[in-house]
C-alpha cells in the first residue's frame, strides 16, 4: 500500500466548540491508481488529505506513506519525506512568483541539495506540455499553465504519491479539462499514484475510484461512474445530512 | 528573492551604518593637536603632571619662576639647542567698539622663535602689544585690552595672523608667572635633553608634543567622545530595532510563499538559512552605501562640530582605515540581529499556510513575545532602580539610557496587549463607517498595528527621553542655584570668560591650586583674612597650597568650605599668585548705574538660569544632534513600514472601492489608519520615556535633597509627533491613491 490511514481521528477545538473533522477513518490508497475524495463542504475531505500527506498530525490513529509511519517523524524528517516521496498540487497560489517556470519545477530538488540537469527540468515541463514556457514567470502564464507547472514540480522528485487539493477549483472549463486529462495520463502511462480532493463531479469522474466522505466518516466508495451519476450520489448525501 | 521585502532591512541598515560610520570617523579624528605656536619646536618640556584622575583634565603643576629659569638655563647648555622659550599664556581680550572680541581671550609673551610678524616690530615697552591684523588697528595705533586687572590702552607695535595678542617677555612674566611648558628650538639630542631635565618635567618629542594642548581642549574632545559614543550606540540600536520590525513585516507578508516552500520540501532550517543569507547580502550592500554616505557626512559635519563647540578649533577629519571598516562590518551584523526573531518565526510557518486564502492572525501575543517583553520590562525597571540610586553622574546617564532602551523594547513587544484598549479610546470620537473600518482593520491585525507603530514609538520615546533628561537636570540645577542666591542684582560676564577687577574688585575669584600635587578648584574670597583658608573638614589644621605661579604657601584652616566648594582662599593671595584669575559673578545689594566693558547686570533668577550656560548650551547642542539623528531615522522608518504595509493593504482598498467607497473615502480611511498608528506609537512612546525620566528625576532628587520635577519640552515633542504624522499620512495615503485604478 502506498498510503494507509488507520483509525485516524482529527478533533479541532475544545469543549462545546469541539469539531470532529475525521471520525476513525481507515482507508488505503493502493499504488498506481487515481483516487478521488469527494464530499460536501465540511465533510473533512481536506483534513483527510492533510493527514495523509503529513501536513497535519491526527489527534489519534496512524498514517503511513510508502511504508514509513509518519507519527514517529519530527518536523524536519517529515519535511524530507514530503520532499522526497510526496508531490503537491494546490488550488491556488501554487508557484513562487519571483521564480521562472523551470526554477519552480527545480525547487524541490534544489531544496534537497541536488542540482537537477536542465534536461531533467525540461523533460518534466515537456511531460505537462510546457517545454516552450521554461523561462516564463507565473505572471506570464495562464491559470491552467500555472497549474501544469505545479504538476511538473510535483512529479520531478518521482514521488510515491501526488496529492492534489481542488486542482481545478480556480480554473475555467477548458483549463480544467486539460489539467484532468494530464493527471489521467500520468496515472495511465506512468502508473503514478494520485489522491485528489474535489467537490466537482466532472473532476471526480476522471478517477479510478471515488471515496465519499460525510461528517468525517467514509460513507461510500464507487468506481467507474460518470459525472452525472457521481453528482446524483453527492446530492443524495447532502440531502441526507 | 523578493526585492521589495528587502527594502525595509536595506533602509534600516543603510541608516544605521551611515550614522555609525560618520560618528566613528569623527571619533577617531578627535586626537590631541599641537598648538600652532609650538609647530617649529622639536622638543617640548612640560612641568610635572597633576595627580588627578585623567578625566579631571587638570593642568600640570607649574614650575615656580626660579625653577623654570634654572631649567631653561640648563637646557640652553645642551649641544644643538638654539633657544629656549618659556610659554606664558594669560587672559587678554581686545575691546572693539566698546565690546570684548568674542573667542579672542589669550595673550602670550613674544618670542622670535615662535612668533612671526606680518609687519611692524616686536613689543618692547610695558604697554606695547602685537595684535591680530584682522582687528583692524594700525601699527602705532591704540587698542583697549582687557586683562584680569581691567581695561587699559596698549600701543600696537606690529601685526600677526593669529587670534592672540603678544606682549614683551617681562610683561608676560608678570601676567603669567608660572611656567608649564618650555619650548626648545634647534636640533638637540632628545636623550641629552632628558638627562638634563631629569625628574623636573616631561620631555615630549614628535607627535607626543601634542600633549601640551590646553586641557580645556582635551575636555571638549572628551565630551564630544561621550556624545558621539551615545550617538553610535543609539544608531546601532535603532538599526537593529528597525531591521527587526521591518523583517517581521517582510516575513508576515511572505507567509504564504514560505508556506509553499515548506510544502514543496524546505525544512525549517532552510527557511531560516534563506532569510539569514538574504539579510547578510542586503546588510552588506546597504552597509557599503551607508559607509560611503557616513564618511561624506563626517566631512560635512566636522566643521559644524567645531562651530557648535563640541570639538576644539583646528579639528579636521583624519583617516583611519579601521573606522569605516568597523562600520562596514556592523551592517551585516545589524541585519542578522534584526532578522533573527523574524527568521525564527518564519521557520515555524507550516506548509498549510500556502493553502489558506485569508491571512488571519491567530494570536497577537506568543509565549516568546510575552517572555521577551517581560524580560525587557524587568531589565528596564532594574536599570531605572540603578539610575535612582546611582551616585556618579556618568553612571546615572548610562543606566538611564540603557533603561530607556530596554523599556522601548518592552513597550514594542507588549504593545499588542494594550492596543485593543487604545484603539477603542482613540477611535471613540470617530463615528460612521470609516471609524468602523479603521477600528476593525487595526483590531484584526493587532500585531501588524504594533509593528507599524514601533518606529513611531522609538522616535517619540527618544525625543521625550533625551530632551526631557537634559531639561529636567538643567531645571534641577537652576532651582538649586536660585535657592542659594541672595542679592538684588548680579554682575555677570558679558562676552568674556569672567569679571575683571575693574568691574568687580571684591568679587570672589575662581582659580585652580594644587594640594599635594592634586589640582583643586579654589575660590578667592575678599572676606577671608590673609594666611587663612576654608577647606573641607579633614582634621588637619593647616593646608599647603601651590598657586598657579608655582609658589607654595601654608595656610591655617579656620573653618569648613561652603557646600560644593573644596577650598576658599583669601582674595589678595589669589590675585597675587594668579594674575589672570577672574570672577564668575559678583553679587550686589543694589543695581549699579554703570558697568565696565565685559560685564552686565542681571537679576538673581536670570543669573541662576544662566550659570554654566556654556556647558548647558553644549549639552543642548548634543541633545539636538541626538534628536535629529533619531528623529530622522525614525521618520524614514515610519514611512518605510507604512509603505510596506500599505502595499499589502492595496487589495483591501480595492475591495472598498468596489463596495462603493469614493476615492476620497478610501484616502481618508488610509490617512485615518496612519494617524491611528502614529497616535498609538506616540502614546506608548511618551509613556515609556516618562517612566525612564521619573527614574532619573528620583536619582537627581536623592542627590540634591530636594524634589525634582520632570520637565519635558512639549513643543519639541509635539514637533516630532507632527513630523511622524505628516510622514505617516503621506506614506499611507499615497499607495491608497494607487487603488483608484
Amino acid at each position: 500500500m502506498t498510503v494507509t490511514l488507520r483509525d485516524v481521528r482529527m478533533i479541532y477545538g475544545t469543549g462545546t466548540r469541539q469539531v470532529r473533522a475525521l471520525d476513525d477513518v481507515t482507508v488505503d490508497f493502493p499504488p498506481g491508481a487515481f483516487h478521488a475524495v469527494m464530499g460536501p463542504s465540511g465533510s473533512g475531505k481536506s483534513t483527510l488529505l492533510h493527514c495523509a500527506a503529513g501536513l497535519e498530525r491526527p489527534t489519534a490513529g496512524a498514517v503511513s506513506v510508502g511504508g514509513t509511519d509518519l507519527g514517529g517523524l519530527n518536523e524536519t524528517a517529515l519535511t524530507r519525506l514530503r520532499r522526497d516521496r510526496i508531490g503537491f498540487v494546490f488550488q491556488a497560489f501554487n508557484l513562487v512568483s519571483s521564480l521562472s517556470a523551470a526554477q519552480n519545477v527545480a525547487l524541490p530538488l534544489r531544496l534537497a541539495g541536488h542540482r537537477p540537469t536542465p534536461e531533467r527540468v525540461a523533460g518534466a515541463l515537456d511531460a505537462v506540455g510546457l517545454a516552450d514556457r521554461a523561462g516564463h514567470r507565473p505572471s506570464e502564464l495562464s491559470g491552467g499553465q500555472q497549474q501544469r507547472v505545479a504538476i511538473a514540480r510535483a512529479l520531478i522528485t518521482a514521488p510515491a504519491v501526488v496529492f492534489a487539493d481542488e486542482p481545478t477549483g480556480a480554473l475555467d472549463n477548458r483549463s480544467s479539462r486539460q489539467v484532468l486529462h494530464l493527471l489521467r495520463r500520468l496515472a495511465d502511462e506512468h502508473r503514478q499514484t494520485i489522491v485528489m480532493v474535489t467537490h466537482d463531479p466532472v473532476a471526480a469522474a476522471v478517477a479510478d475510484r471515488v471515496l465519499m466522505l460525510a461528517d468525517g466518516r467514509l460513507v461510500d466508495e464507487v468506481a467507474d461512474l460518470d459525472a452525472v451519476a457521481i453528482a446524483a450520489r453527492v446530492t443524495e448525501l447532502e440531502l441526507a445530512c | 528573492m523578493l526585492t521589495r521585502d528587502r527594502l525595509g532591512t536595506f533602509v534600516a541598515v543603510l541608516l544605521g551604518t551611515a550614522i555609525v560610520a560618520a560618528t566613528l570617523v569623527l571619533l577617531t579624528s578627535a586626537r590631541p593637536r599641537l598648538p600652532d605656536r609650538f609647530a617649529d619646536l622639536a622638543v617640548l618640556v612640560q612641568s610635572p603632571a597633576a595627580a588627578n584622575r585623567p578625566d579631571a583634565f587638570a593642568e600640570p603643576v607649574p614650575w615656580p619662576a626660579g625653577t623654570a629659569e634654572r631649567l631653561a638655563g640648563r637646557l640652553r647648555a645642551v649641544p644643538g639647542v638654539r633657544a629656549v622659550v618659556e610659554d606664558r599664556p594669560f587672559y587678554a581680550q581686545p575691546v572693539r567698539s566698546g565690546r570684548p572680541v568674542p573667542g579672542h581671550t589669550v595673550g602670550y609673551g613674544w618670542s622670535d622663535v615662535t612668533g612671526r610678524l606680518l609687519d611692524g616690530s616686536p613689543p618692547a615697552g610695558d604697554r606695547d602689544v602685537v595684535v591680530d591684523r584682522a582687528l583692524g588697528v594700525p601699527v602705532g595705533g591704540t587698542v583697549t585690552l582687557l586683562t584680569a586687572s581691567g581695561p587699559a590702552p596698549w600701543r600696537v607695535t606690529g601685526h600677526v595672523g593669529t587670534a592672540a595678542v603678544f606682549v614683551s617677555g617681562p610683561v608676560a612674566a608678570r601676567l603669567s608667572p608660572g611656567v608649564r611648558v618650555l619650548g626648545v628650538a634647534g636640533r638637540p639630542d632628545p636623550a641629552a635633553v632628558r638627562s638634563v631635565v631629569g625628574g623636573d618635567g616631561t620631555v615630549l618629542t614628535g607627535d607626543r608634543r601634542a600633549e601640551v594642548e590646553p586641557r580645556a581642549d582635551a575636555r571638549t574632545r572628551w565630551i564630544g567622545l561621550q556624545v558621539l559614543t551615545a550617538t553610535t550606540a543609539l544608531a546601532g540600536f535603532a538599526g537593529v530595532f528597525l531591521a527587526a520590525s521591518t523583517s517581521a513585516f517582510a516575513v508576515s507578508q511572505r507567509r504564504r510563499e514560505i508556506g509553499l516552500l515548506r510544502a514543496v520540501g524546505a525544512t525549517p532550517r532552510q527557511v531560516r538559512a534563506m532569510l539569514y543569507r538574504s539579510a547578510l547580502l542586503v546588510g552588506a550592500a546597504a552597509s557599503a552605501l551607508g559607509v560611503g554616505l557616513g564618511v561624506l557626512a563626517a566631512h560635512l559635519l566636522a566643521g559644524r562640530l567645531v562651530h557648535a563647540g563640541i570639538e576644539p578649533a583646528g579639528y579636521t577629519v583624519r583617516w583611519w582605515t579601521w573606522a569605516p571598516a568597523a562600520a562596514f562590518a556592523a551592517g551585516p551584523l545589524v541585519a542578522l540581529l534584526g532578522t533573527a526573531a523574524a527568521a525564527r518565526r518564519a521557520s515555524r510557518i507550516g506548509p498549510l499556510e500556502a493553502m489558506r486564502a485569508a491571512e488571519v492572525e491567530k494570536r497577537p501575543m506568543t509565549r516568546l513575545r510575552w517572555l521577551a517583553g517581560l524580560a525587557a520590562a524587568a531589565a528596564g525597571t532594574a536599570a531605572a532602580v540603578a539610575t535612582a540610586v546611582a551616585s556618579d553622574v556618568s553612571d546615572l546617564a548610562q543606566y538611564s539610557m540603557l533603561g530607556a532602551m530596554a523599556l522601548v523594547v518592552a513597550a514594542t513587544l507588549l504593545a499588542p496587549v494594550v492596543i485593543p484598549a487604545l484603539v477603542g479610546v482613540l477611535l471613540r470620537p470617530v463615528r460612521g463607517v470609516l471609524g468602523m473600518l479603521v477600528r476593525e482593520s487595526a483590531l484584526t491585525a493587532v500585531r501588524r498595528t504594533a509593528s507599524t507603530a514601533a518606529p513611531v514609538l522609538l522616535t517619540v520615546a527618544f525625543a521625550v527621553f533625551v530632551t526631557g533628561t537634559v531639561q529636567t537636570s538643567t531645571a534641577a540645577y537652576a532651582a538649586r542655584r536660585a535657592a542659594t542666591v541672595d542679592a538684588a542684582a548680579v554682575l555677570v560676564p558679558d562676552g568674556t570668560p569672567g569679571l575683571h577687577d575693574a568691574a568687580a574688585g571684591r568679587a570672589t575669584l575662581r582659580t585652580q591650586v594644587y594640594v599635594a600635587g592634586t589640582a583643586v578648584p579654589a575660590l578667592g574670597s575678599a572676606d577671608l583674612p590673609p594666611g587663612t583658608a576654608l577647606a573641607a573638614p579633614t582634621g588637619a589644621g593647616r593646608v599647603t597650597v601651590t598657586y598657579p605661579d608655582g609658589v607654595a604657601e601654608t595656610l591655617r584652616v579656620t573653618g569648613p568650605a561652603p557646600p560644593e566648594t573644596e577650598l576658599v582662599l583669601p582674595r589678595a593671595s589669589v590675585r597675587a599668585h594668579d594674575p589672570s584669575a577672574l570672577a564668575p559673578a559678583a553679587f550686589l545689594p543694589a543695581r549699579p548705574a554703570v558697568t565696565a566693558p565685559g560685564a552686565e547686570v542681571v537679576d538673581a533668577a536670570t543669573y541662576a538660569a544662566r550659570t554654566d550656560t556654556e556647558d548647558d548650551r553644549l549639552v543642548w547642542t548634543f541633545t539636538l544632534l541626538l534628536l535629529a539623528v533619531s528623529a530622522g531615522a525614525g521618520a524614514l522608518a515610519v514611512a518605510n513600514t507604512l509603505l510596506m504595509s500599505a502595499r499589502q493593504r492595496i487589495g483591501d482598498y480595492r475591495v472598498l472601492r468596489l463596495s462603493g467607497a469614493t476615492p476620497g473615502q478610501v484616502a481618508l480611511t488610509a490617512a485615518l489608519e496612519s494617524a491611528l498608528v502614529v497616535a498609538i506609537g506616540s502614546l506608548l512612546g511618551i509613556g515609556t520615556a516618562l517612566l525612564a525620566l521619573i527614574g532619573s528625576a528620583q536619582s537627581l532628587a536623592a542627590q540634591s535633597g530636594r524634589a525634582v520635577p520632570v520637565v519635558v519640552p512639549w513643543p519639541l515633542v509635539a514637533c516630532v509627533v507632527a513630523g511622524c504624522l505628516v510622514v505617516a499620512v503621506a506614506a499611507g495615503a499615497l499607495p491608497a491613491r494607487a487603488a483608484r485604478g
